[in-house]
């Protein structure tokens, strides 16, 4: 009789662990069988009642995750749009100087499109992978800004997993399209040279280096005085992230933007 | 005794008997291994709604007997989002069944309205009085 009695308890509680261990798997079909009014009934009843709860909290979670993942969507098509727009007004432009300010704008555009696409398509929603987004932002800009017979590489060093939240993506992205924009603009009157963008993190730092090989900045330049619209976009993006900018221009032109962790 | 018994004049619902006290406490039981869904949960509160005649009262719910209670009934009998002719509600526990779906009430659905859990009716009846002062 009390072996019967501990077969059928043993028997229960296996039943109330497969119910437990379902729910783990956010598995939520199984319930546990209360039968009557004991303490494995009230546990059995309390598994249930919790495996009710999470379901419903991660139908919640999801929805609130589909819904992100729309409005990234949304925002990178809007943005698309405004881009495809400058794009099509560009095509009746005929001065020179109106058509790279247009080319600019639409640059700058794309840098914020690719973060919202590219967190629509990351796992977590959240954050994006820096070398990645360096990589296809900089492909970008090389084909929008691209002269005939130009030969301009790139080279990358760029540290495996920096992730970053919208909120450095935004600045950072800028600031990169800013700095490769100049160079392709200024570094290279023969068409040829190399641009390399390094990233990494220290204990208390990102630091980000850009840096071209070009003819460098005319001799004293100074930023306050000589800077255009990018520069000053430089200066101000790194203060958003907190930054400090440091600027070189031994051989070639070089950036290094370090921001804390 | 701790015993809730209705009355002749108890309104029989499909999984609770409810009725008013002299005492102007409200009082609904559930019968023996009830299954509550929202379905019940909304008849019940009907039943209570319609003892209201000039003012709020308190309700003591005898839950002894509950078997579950789905989550949807958890949310509407919590009160939350809905009004209500109760201001205050006691529920009487006493198996582990009843014990654990009753603090599953209590603590994750929080009702807007003072609510306590008692075993024994004596004291829920004192603290309902006392709630109506």
């Amino acid at each position: 009789m009390q072996d019967n009695l501990n077969d059928n308890n043993s028997d229960r509680v296996k039943e109330i662990l497969d119910v437990i261990m379902s729910y783990a798997r956010f598995d939520f079909s199984k319930k546990t069988v209360v039968r009557g009014n004991d303490t494995l009934d009230a546990i059995g009843a309390g598994v249930n009642m919790l495996g009710e709860e999470l379901e419903s909290s991660t139908v919640s979670l999801k929805e609130k995750e589909q819904l992100l993942k729309e409005i990234h969507h949304r925002v990178k098509n809007n943005l698309q749009i405004v881009s495809s727009l400058l794009n099509l007004q560009s095509e009746n432009i005929l001065d020179k100087r109106y058509l790279d300010l247009i080319i600019e704008s639409r640059n700058r555009i794309n840098s914020m499109a690719l973060v919202h696409e590219m967190l629509y398509s990351s796992k977590d929603l959240s954050k994006i992978e820096m070398g990645e987004y360096v990589q296809r932002l900089s492909i970008g800009i090389q084909s929008s800004l691209l002269k005939n017979d130009a030969n301009i590489k790139f080279h990358y060093n760029l540290q495996h997993d920096l992730y970053f939240d919208i909120d450095h993506m935004i600045p950072l992205g800028l600031i990169l399209n800013e700095i490769i924009s100049n160079s392709y603009k200024y570094a290279f009157p023969e068409n040829t040279g190399r641009i390399d963008i390094e990233m990494s993190k220290t204990d208390k730092h990102y630091l980000l280096v850009v840096k071209d090989n070009g003819i460098g900045l005319k001799p004293n330049f100074d930023v306050k005085r000589d800077s255009n619209l990018g520069m000053q976009l430089i200066y101000m993006l790194t203060e958003q992230l907190d930054g400090k900018v440091g600027l070189d221009s031994v051989l070639g032109v070089a950036y290094e933007i370090t921001f804390p962790l | 005794m701790n015993q809730l018994i209705p009355p002749p004049h108890a309104v029989e619902l499909s999984l609770f008997w409810t009725w008013m006290g002299d005492d102007g406490i409200c009082r609904t039981k559930a019968k023996p291994l009830a299954e509550i869904t929202l379905k019940e949960a909304m008849e019940n509160s009907l039943a209570v709604t319609n003892m209201f005649k000039d003012k709020k009262f308190p309700l003591l719910v005898d839950a002894r007997s509950v078997k579950s209670m789905e989550k949807e009934a958890r949310k509407y009998f919590s009160t939350n989002g809905r009004a209500t002719r109760i201001n205050s509600m006691a529920i009487m526990v006493k198996s582990p069944l009843s014990r654990v779906i009753g603090n599953f009430f209590m603590g994750l659905n929080k009702p807007l309205i003072p609510a306590r859990l008692f075993d024994d009716e004596n004291m829920a009846v004192e603290w309902l009085k006392k709630q109506v002062q």
